[in-house]
């Protein structure tokens, strides 16, 4: 079964290839679980760094929605699993925030991998994107989550919306909110550093 | 300062989140206003930043470590469940043998030491069986009567008084020999051999069944 269901990954065949992991997966795979979690580990991981501000408890936030993943595959489809687990990594690290409320959020950007800029325009580049990310404290949480989900992965307003169990209306409020905040913090900024 | 009653409609706007009538309508008045313009480009210029700073890659190592420690969690997982319902078996199974052990086996717990006890043998007043009154000697010699064995605590025996009740003491019943037919009106006697922890010392009571017993 897990050859099958890694053949047909391998064979590009989308739809019935991870249909058939998420079934060895069930089965108890752990090839297919592992299969599945590096498929999703993107979307788990970054979503959730940028939710609580920090690798340490990034990581923490995606193991343990993974660990949910696993205990619950007998529920999921294939395709509510990106759903899933986006409503699933935006309750962990709300859950995560509670409890470490005093959580740095991000403000610098440990090993990411910028390769072949000449140093200035690093820096440069580095000082910007610090500040977008340091903007992200002044948002409340769900704002956070609003824009994280909206515009740093690309989902539509209903999926959002969806995700975070609320209405459209409320999901677009909250998201231009949380661009105004930001587009004032980044301009208040700017102009002290002149 | 822009037009506050466009600002949400602006930041929707520029994340392309209008409706076409509704972003037709945020255009035209972009048009005619140069501050919510200037608003437009800063929040799109931001959310063009956050979508480049979100398509950076983390390290592979974070990836790999989320992998490694689910994986370890899941192992962790599985052995409980496989090695706890074993655990309980056995535990079981020694709870039951000890169970067992404790109904079927008899008691090995010693037998509680007999009081040390210091008594004299009470003056027997009445002459015993073919002796004078004035014989205060009493003899007892080998019983030929029946012996019974009971069960401690000797307390029982009406006979003997309350100043010398002796609660933890056991006690050997002996038969009288058989009177004579002549004296058979006489009541009986019995004897009762009061053990204490000192083997050397022995207590012979005689006891006058005035037929009260049942």
């Amino acid at each position: 079964m897990k050859t099958l269901a890694l053949a047909a990954v391998e064979a590009g065949d989308e739809a019935e290839g991870w249909d058939s992991v998420l079934e060895a997966a069930r089965a108890g795979d752990r090839a297919a679980f592992d299969l599945l979690m590096r498929r999703h580990e993107r979307l788990v991981l970054g979503t959730a760094y940028r939710l609580v501000g920090n690798l340490d408890d990034a990581e923490d936030a995606s193991q343990e929605v993974f660990l949910r993943l696993y205990r619950n595959l007998g529920k999921i489809e294939t395709g509510n699993l990106g759903a899933w687990l986006y409503r699933v990594t935006v309750n962990v690290c709300h859950d995560a925030r509670r409890r470490r409320p005093n959580t740095v959020p991000v403000d610098e950007q440990p090993e990411l991998v910028a390769a072949g800029r000449d140093p200035q325009q690093n820096a440069g580049d580095a000082q910007r994107k610090a500040l977008l990310l340091r903007s992200l404290r002044v948002l409340s949480e769900k704002e956070r989550a609003a824009l994280v989900l909206r515009d740093m992965e690309g989902l539509s307003t209903a999926e959002v919306a969806s995700a975070l169990g609320s209405s459209v209306v409320t999901v677009r409020s909250q998201i231009s909110k949380a661009r105004l905040k930001m587009r004032d913090f980044v301009e208040r900024y700017s102009r002290r550093r002149l | 300062m822009t037009c506050a009653g466009w600002e949400e409609r602006v930041a929707l706007f520029a994340g392309g989140d209008l409706g076409t009538a509704e972003a037709a309508a945020v255009e035209r008045h972009l048009g005619d206003c140069a501050e919510c313009r200037a608003l437009a480009a800063g929040l799109r210029a931001g959310l063009d930043g956050l979508r480049e700073v979100h398509a950076e890659q983390l390290a592979a190592a974070h990836y790999a470590a989320v992998r490694g420690r689910v994986l370890v969690a899941l192992a962790n997982a599985q052995q409980r469940r496989v090695v706890w319902p074993w655990a309980w078996a056995a535990a079981l199974a020694v709870a039951a043998g000890a169970v067992v052990v404790w109904v079927v086996k008899p008691s090995t717990v010693p037998a509680p030491e007999l009081p040390r006890m210091v008594a004299t043998a009470p003056v027997v007043d009445r002459p015993a069986l073919g002796q004078s009154r004035g014989d205060r000697s009493l003899t007892v010699a080998a019983p030929r009567g029946r012996v019974v064995r009971r069960a401690a605590p000797a307390r029982a025996e009406r006979a003997v008084p309350p100043e010398m009740e002796l609660p933890e003491l056991a006690a050997t019943e002996i038969a009288p020999p058989a009177p004579p037919a002549a004296q058979a009106e006489d009541p009986p006697l019995r004897m009762v051999q009061l053990a204490t922890a000192d083997p050397n010392v022995v207590i012979y009571w005689l006891l006058e069944d005035r037929g009260e017993r049942r």
